[in-house]
């Protein structure tokens, strides 16, 4: 079934010639053209596996706002803020994260609305460039959520609870429909928070840990110190290219004198497997991760050049790499800036700058090379905020009515969904819980949420618990 | 602080007379039954039943023991029971200590009086039956709730069985059709027992000594160096802290830390390594600080330490809605006492009857109320759980501690308060200039004049109005309480100015008397030294943005800590380095924070409602203290007033309970042979296996409890089986009948766990290092936002072995997940075992894999100066724990040599030995035990 690899004497020559293709072309990458009828294969926790039914998308992006931007100063806008601006709130405060000092005034949006687009859709000024692109966009006014604090929020938004540890979304979305590139990790976090739940927000929790999200350092590094090796072991350091090849095939040759000894065990095959892969991973991931070879134009149009956005530009720039790959999930974080308690207004547009263009950038990018089509965008934070002021200028956790947006991947383009009351407050139409958004996440790859379960200490676990309604209007 | 029940007499038996007059039933309520509840309850139940005595109710007391009557009718004063309480006879009652005479006046007048039981009509009969009428008959005849049988080992011909548990096995394999696998060759034995035991390989001199020896008696005398090994204890207690759900920081939002964390970590190792009956254990971890100490302390350490079981769990703290967070907090720790203890997942009947197993709600709240009495939390807010610990050492020296802090808090604030009052007459000292520093600033940013000609102009201090200037440029983003100033028209700005002063003048008076009022209180308060000083009041930034601004937030007359000694009067820096000096006396004389431990404590009494559906805003029928009803646990236990824990302890050990001991034999097999006879070890309810041999799970259950509950005595039985000797090659029969093995026909091959694979590494190159115990994360509390603070330390830098690793619970090193750690969060029942490739990227590529084998390259080389066939016998020996072959010596010789010749440089030999290790390291071989 196998070539088998003896170790004959390698001379120079051949050596400087496996050198000059590059470790990983021959040798290795023969072996794995050649898994006919593996019994291993089927052990492969990352293969890929069909989808319940058609999928919409094959992808998600998942643009994280941590902290929490203001829906209703940017893609909510409320005739009556301006109107009772300073007036006290007329309806009885919900729970609130600061609950001990009395609700401040309602205050008014800080920056304009205007349409954008064919569609109208209106955005304020503080996202002039994502106004541009809202033609794409599927804008959900009506996210509900449970949790006043950061860290419930995160982890309800990306694992459905938020009290109990569970496999994240994209750890479920891996789980479901497995990997179509074994060279990169299925599901990769860029530059994710430590903290607000920090790891538990992508662990695959009790779902093996092959689902388990793969971060590009954390969100307190910056992206230079991440180019060189993204993901840990990636590099190897020492060894030139020929020299790991010549290591890897001894390697291999003493693993299959091991297994021939050893009867019906799966995993010893698995494991030599796995060694090629990462061998291969080692060759084209870092491939993946560099956006030098885009053009000066791409790097423009995401904002590469601009130490304003590069940051968020780089992550969503490899964000688009990552999905041309088949990355099945990924997901971008501009980290906890969001959080205007006080000082909205100043705090708010430095954050709108860093991520404005970066993320019009990405939409416009996967566009124009009919990525959109079959990637979902997801944008959000944790909740929103509340239409009443807290220290002078800022404004309060508020889950309880709050704006995303999708792009892409199935939904309906420069459709608005959803409705929050006259105040901005709660959501009353068309109200998505965030179960009845990862519904409709897995809903759009194809998947039923009721029925991608998993047994764990004696029943089945869903990503949905026991709720989620798909949000059929949305669907494109 | 003193919690055990022994030290709580019933209050109307401390401070009330008993007279011979009160009603019967008076008497009987007041100073009898409380007293049967708290003292005797716990082993006369008509569960546990000892002696055969149940003290629950009047037809058990009329009933007596298994040796006969408690009451002699004629004559009652000689009455066995006043016989037992008076502890004048050999049976002395109850164990743990005599009753207060007072209470045994109470028994004897009520023995006179003919004990009567004013209930005695109605509670006649009773059984679990009764208790919960709705268990249909399956539920009732469900395994795991039946009594522990009590098995003979079948009999079995041939030499195959050494002992019961072959026979049980033999009989299962022959009924099966198959046959136990051939013996495994003895150095891979020696290599299984000891990474089974210690989680480290066998040393060259160890595997010498085993090959060697030839007696009968070869492995037995390894296994009892195992197990009196300290390295055993750091295997299996990490078995057990998997259980545990151990971890150093309370995960989910804040994630802070428990800086006395570690203590229970290392209480689990030491109970293993002393052998600490597994029922104590049990009771430890569930109500430890309500056990007496065991070598008569005054303080029970092990047992405070232990309870961290329950105190060491995840923790969402900042959940706004309190009550929700404190019953997700008691849900907890119901789960991990359910799961590890019971092997039950009681929590799924948190909101509904338990869909699967016979656990109704109501059940659910009773055992909850035991933990909405307990405390784990330190203040109101319940936010800063990292400072919630108990003192290891007594009251009176921890009250010393306290009050030593307390002086220094107080002395802190001495400082505090001349720091603000001087800050407050600077400050209105400087507030009527401020127009004047606003208008003298805009011709400076705005009309382009020289600042030090604008200063000597305006007679204004050419510092602070350089500070101005900067305050009050345009910014490129306006901030919103300057647009007056900014708005204004050159003729309005005096005006404006002016309001902006008179806004500030107000503001900071507001401040000032604020403060000054505070500290008058604090000042009144100083005689109470006892306390820590109360708080001073906190500032609104958003509410005076600019008062904020220009006076506390690095603005124009803000003053920072280095600048005091520029702005402040001569007196008052002598004042502060007085208060200073006396502060680091204070500091220097303190006795120092004692030993402390992350642990748990009685709390108030709960009237516990069930909660409709989860929620506690829905509360519905009282849920009063108790057990499992399926277990025979559901009698409301009379109302106690401490919090149940001891009464669970004692329910969880009782010998005839039905799943303690099967539940923890269980997991001990798992943890031999990979996969438990229930192969859902926290499992034992109907979603669970059922037992692959049951008989044998009973055999093994009653036999631990026999052996005074040893762990290391269920060790000698399993590891002296022919059964762990078994090779673990799989037969085509077996294959093909049994392709999961459950009737064990061979041993299961396994791969080397995370903690395995790194200390083994670290001992091929022999930098492990063998301290034990103790914290290498002295912090506490947690680091801000995206702080790299927040990461638990990277395990590269440290050579101890991998259980000493401090745990932050939202942030895990990513190396222990990379090999299937587990989350930390749920209690874990077993470790997954996975083969994926970023594994092998970090063999591959790792600097930690690459020094190791770089580490051994150099030492080899100069241990056997350049012989070949001996490094690689050497390295086998060390790495594979066995011999090299000579065909493999032919060929790594081989690999040696053509990597050298290929890849000439100064160190080519060694980068190619280094090389060679690498591969032996990255080996299949290496990382599955046989």
């Amino acid at each position: 079934m196998y070539r088998k690899l003896s170790i004959t004497p390698v001379t120079r020559r051949g050596l400087l010639r496996g050198a000059a293709y590059g470790f990983g072309l021959f040798g290795l990458s023969d072996l794995l053209a050649d898994r006919t009828g593996l019994a291993a294969a089927t052990q492969n926790p990352l293969a890929p596996r069909e989808p319940h039914f058609e999928p919409r998308a094959k992808r998600v992006i998942f643009l994280f706002m941590h902290g929490g931007p203001s829906s209703i100063d940017i893609f909510d806008p409320k005739p009556r803020l301006y109107r009772d601006h300073g007036k006290p709130l007329p309806i009885k405060r919900p729970l609130a994260f600061d609950d001990e000092h009395p609700p401040g005034p309602l205050m008014k949006p800080l920056w304009d609305f205007h349409p954008g687009g064919k569609s109208g859709i209106p955005v304020s000024d503080l996202f002039p460039e994502v106004r541009d692109v809202v033609d794409e966009l599927c804008i959900i006014r009506s996210m509900v959520g449970e949790g006043v604090d950061h860290g419930s929020a995160l982890l309800q938004t990306f694992t459905g609870s938020f009290t109990f540890t569970r496999p994240s979304m994209g750890s479920w979305t891996l789980y479901g429909l497995g990997s179509e590139n074994e060279n990169l990790p299925g599901f990769i976090t860029i530059k994710p928070t430590l903290s607000h739940g920090g790891a538990k927000n992508w662990s695959s929790a009790f779902l093996p840990g092959a689902y388990q999200g793969t971060a590009i350092g954390n969100a307190g590094l910056e992206v230079e110190a991440l180019r060189a090796e993204p993901i840990e072991y990636l590099v190897q350091k020492e060894l030139a290219g020929d020299q790991q090849r010549y290591e890897l095939e001894m390697l291999e040759n003493i693993n299959r004198k091991h297994a021939e000894m050893r009867r019906y065990d799966p995993e010893l095959e698995a494991r030599i497997q796995s060694f090629e892969l990462a061998a291969r991973m080692q060759v084209e991931a870092p491939e993946a991760f560099d956006v030098e070879t885009e053009s000066i134009a791409t790097k423009k149009l995401y904002g590469l050049d601009d130490p304003v956005t590069a940051d968020f530009a780089w992550q969503c720039l490899l964000a688009r790499r990552l999905v041309e790959r088949d990355v099945r999930y990924i997901q971008c974080t501009h980290s906890y800036k969001w959080d205007q308690h006080s000082n909205l207004f100043a705090g708010h547009i430095k954050n709108a700058r860093e991520v404005d263009r970066p993320i019009a950038g990405l939409i416009r990018d996967l566009k124009s090379r009919d990525l959109l089509k079959d990637t979902l965008v997801i944008w959000g934070g944790e909740f929103g905020r509340t239409p009443v002021s807290e220290g002078g200028d800022g404004r309060d956790h508020n889950p309880y009515g709050y704006t995303i947006w999708m792009a892409g991947g199935g939904v309906k383009a420069g459709f608005v969904y959803g409705a929050t009351d006259d105040i901005g407050y709660h959501a009353v139409e068309n109200r998505m819980h965030i179960h009845d958004f990862h519904a409709t996440v897995l809903h759009l790859l194809g998947i039923d949420h009721e029925r991608l379960t998993y047994r764990f200490s004696g029943r089945d676990f869903r990503l949905t618990d026991v709720a989620g309604v798909v949000a059929e209007d949305i669907l494109a | 602080m003193v919690t055990h029940p022994v030290l709580r007499a019933p209050l109307a038996l401390v401070f009330g007379f008993v007279s011979p007059l009160l009603p019967a039933q008076e008497l009987f309520e007041e100073s009898i039954r409380p007293v049967l509840v708290e003292r005797c309850f716990a082993c006369h139940n008509p569960i546990v039943l000892e002696g055969g005595l149940d003290l629950t109710n009047a037809a058990g007391f009329a009933k007596g023991a298994a040796t006969g009557p408690l009451l002699s009718p004629e004559a009652r004063e000689r009455s066995r029971l006043l016989a037992a309480l008076s502890y004048e006879e050999r049976v002395k009652m109850p164990p743990d200590g005599r009753l207060a005479p007072e209470a045994i006046d109470a028994f004897r007048v009520w023995v006179e009086m003919g004990a009567p039981w004013p209930d005695a009509g109605r509670v006649s009969t009773s059984s679990p039956s009764d208790v919960n009428p709705g268990f249909t008959k399956e539920q009732r005849s469900f395994w795991a709730f039946q009594p522990m049988s009590d098995p003979k080992p079948p009999p079995v011909a041939g030499p195959w069985p050494r002992g019961a548990i072959d026979r049980f096995l033999l009989a299962k394999l022959e009924a099966e059709g198959l046959e136990p696998a051939p013996p495994v060759e003895k150095l891979s034995l020696l290599r299984r027992v000891t990474y089974d035991l210690t989680g480290l390989p066998p040393t060259k001199d160890e595997i010498r000594n085993f090959l060697s020896d030839d007696s009968p008696a070869a492995f037995k005398t390894v296994v009892e160096r195992l197990l009196a090994s300290p390295r055993y204890g750091e295997r299996w207690g990490r078995h057990w802290l998997d259980v545990a759900r151990y971890a150093d920081s309370t995960g989910s939002d804040e994630d802070v830390r428990y800086p006395n964390g570690w203590r229970y970590r290392d209480y689990v190792i030491r109970a293993f390594n002393e052998d600490l009956p597994y029922g104590r254990f049990v009771q430890e971890q569930v109500a430890g600080d309500l056990l007496p100490a065991e070598d008569g302390s005054e303080v029970n350490v092990q047992g405070l330490v232990a309870t961290g079981f329950l105190a060491l769990g995840p923790k969402a703290l900042s959940q706004q809605d309190k009550t929700r967070m404190l019953y997700d907090i008691y849900d907890e720790q119901l789960d991990v006492v359910s799961k590890a203890f019971l092997g039950l997942t009681v929590t799924c009947a948190r909101c509904h009857d338990h869909k699967f197993d016979p656990i109704p709600t109501r059940d659910y709240y009773s055992m909850v109320s035991i933990f909405a009495r307990t405390e784990s939390f330190a203040n109101d807010k319940r936010r800063d759980i990292s400072r919630w610990s108990r003192p290891l050492v007594p009251e009176s020296i921890y009250e010393i501690y306290r009050r030593w802090q307390n002086l220094i808090l107080h002395k802190e604030a001495d400082i505090q308060n001349v720091i603000d009052e001087a800050l407050a007459r600077r400050n209105e000292r400087l507030v009527p200039q401020i127009d004047a520093y606003m208008l003298a600033a805009e011709r400076i940013y705005g009309g382009g004049e020289d600042s030090g000609t604008v200063a000597s102009e305006t007679g204004l201090d050419p510092a602070l109005l350089e500070s101005w200037v900067a305050y009050l440029e345009p910014r490129e983003i306006p901030r919103p309480h300057m647009a007056a100033w900014r708005e204004a028209s050159p003729r309005a700005r005096a005006d404006v100015a002016r309001a902006y002063r008179d806004q500030d003048r107000a503001d900071l008076s507001e401040w000032n008397a604020k403060v000054r009022e505070r500290w008058k209180e604090i000042l009144a308060a100083r005689p109470e030294i006892d306390e820590p000083p109360p708080t001073r009041p906190e500032i609104l930034a958003g509410e005076v943005r600019f008062f904020y601004g220009v006076h506390i937030s690095g603005g124009p007359f803000a003053v920072s800590e280095d600048d005091y000694e520029n702005v402040f009067s001569a007196e008052t820096i002598a004042r502060l380095r007085q208060l200073e000096e006396q502060l680091e006396v204070l500091e220097k004389a303190a006795s120092p924070m004692p030993p402390m431990a992350s642990s748990v404590a009685e709390g108030e009494p709960v009237l516990q409602k069930v909660f409709l559906r989860g929620d506690h805003r829905n509360p519905g029928e009282d849920a009063p203290m108790g057990f499992l009803s399926i277990l025979g646990g559901g009698h409301p236990l009379p109302k106690l007033s401490t919090s149940g824990r001891f009464e669970l302890a004692q329910w969880l050990t009782a010998p005839e309970h039905p799943l303690t001991a099967r539940v923890m034999v269980n997991r001990v097999w798992q943890w031999h042979f990979g996969e438990g006879l229930v192969r859902t070890s926290s499992n034992f309810g109907k979603m669970g296996e059922v037992p692959s041999h049951p008989d044998l799970l009973d055999y093994l259950a009653r036999q631990l409890i026999a052996s005074g509950w040893s762990i290391k005595d269920l060790h000698r039985r399993i590891l002296h089986s022919s059964a762990y000797r078994m090779s673990s090659d799989t037969s085509p029969e077996a294959h093909l009948r049994d392709p999961e093995n459950r009737f064990l026909s061979h041993f299961n091959r396994r791969r080397l766990d995370v903690e395995e694979i790194r200390d083994s590494l670290l001992a091929i190159d022999g930098s492990l290092d063998f301290t034990m115990g103790g914290t290498l994360d002295e912090r506490v509390g947690n680091e801000p936002e995206n702080n790299s603070g927040r990461l638990s330390l990277d395990p590269s830098t440290f050579y101890r072995r991998t259980v000493y690793l401090p745990l932050r619970r939202a942030n895990l090193p990513p190396f222990l997940g990379l090999f299937d750690f587990g989350d930390a969060v749920n209690s874990l029942a077993k470790r997954s075992s996975t083969n994926v490739s970023p594994q092998a990227l970090f063999m591959m590529n790792s600097t930690f894999v690459a020094e190791r084998a770089d580490n051994l390259a150099a030492s080899l080389l100069e241990e056997t100066d350049g012989d070949a066939p001996r490094d690689i016998d050497r390295a086998y020996l060390v790495i594979l724990n066995r011999p090299a072959t000579s065909e493999e010596i032919e060929s790594g010789s081989g690999y040696v040599e053509r990597f050298t010749n290929s890849f000439p440089g100064v160190s080519a030999e060694r980068d190619a030995w280094k090389s060679f290790y690498k591969i032996l390291m990255a080996s299949n071989e290496f990382i599955y035990i046989d």
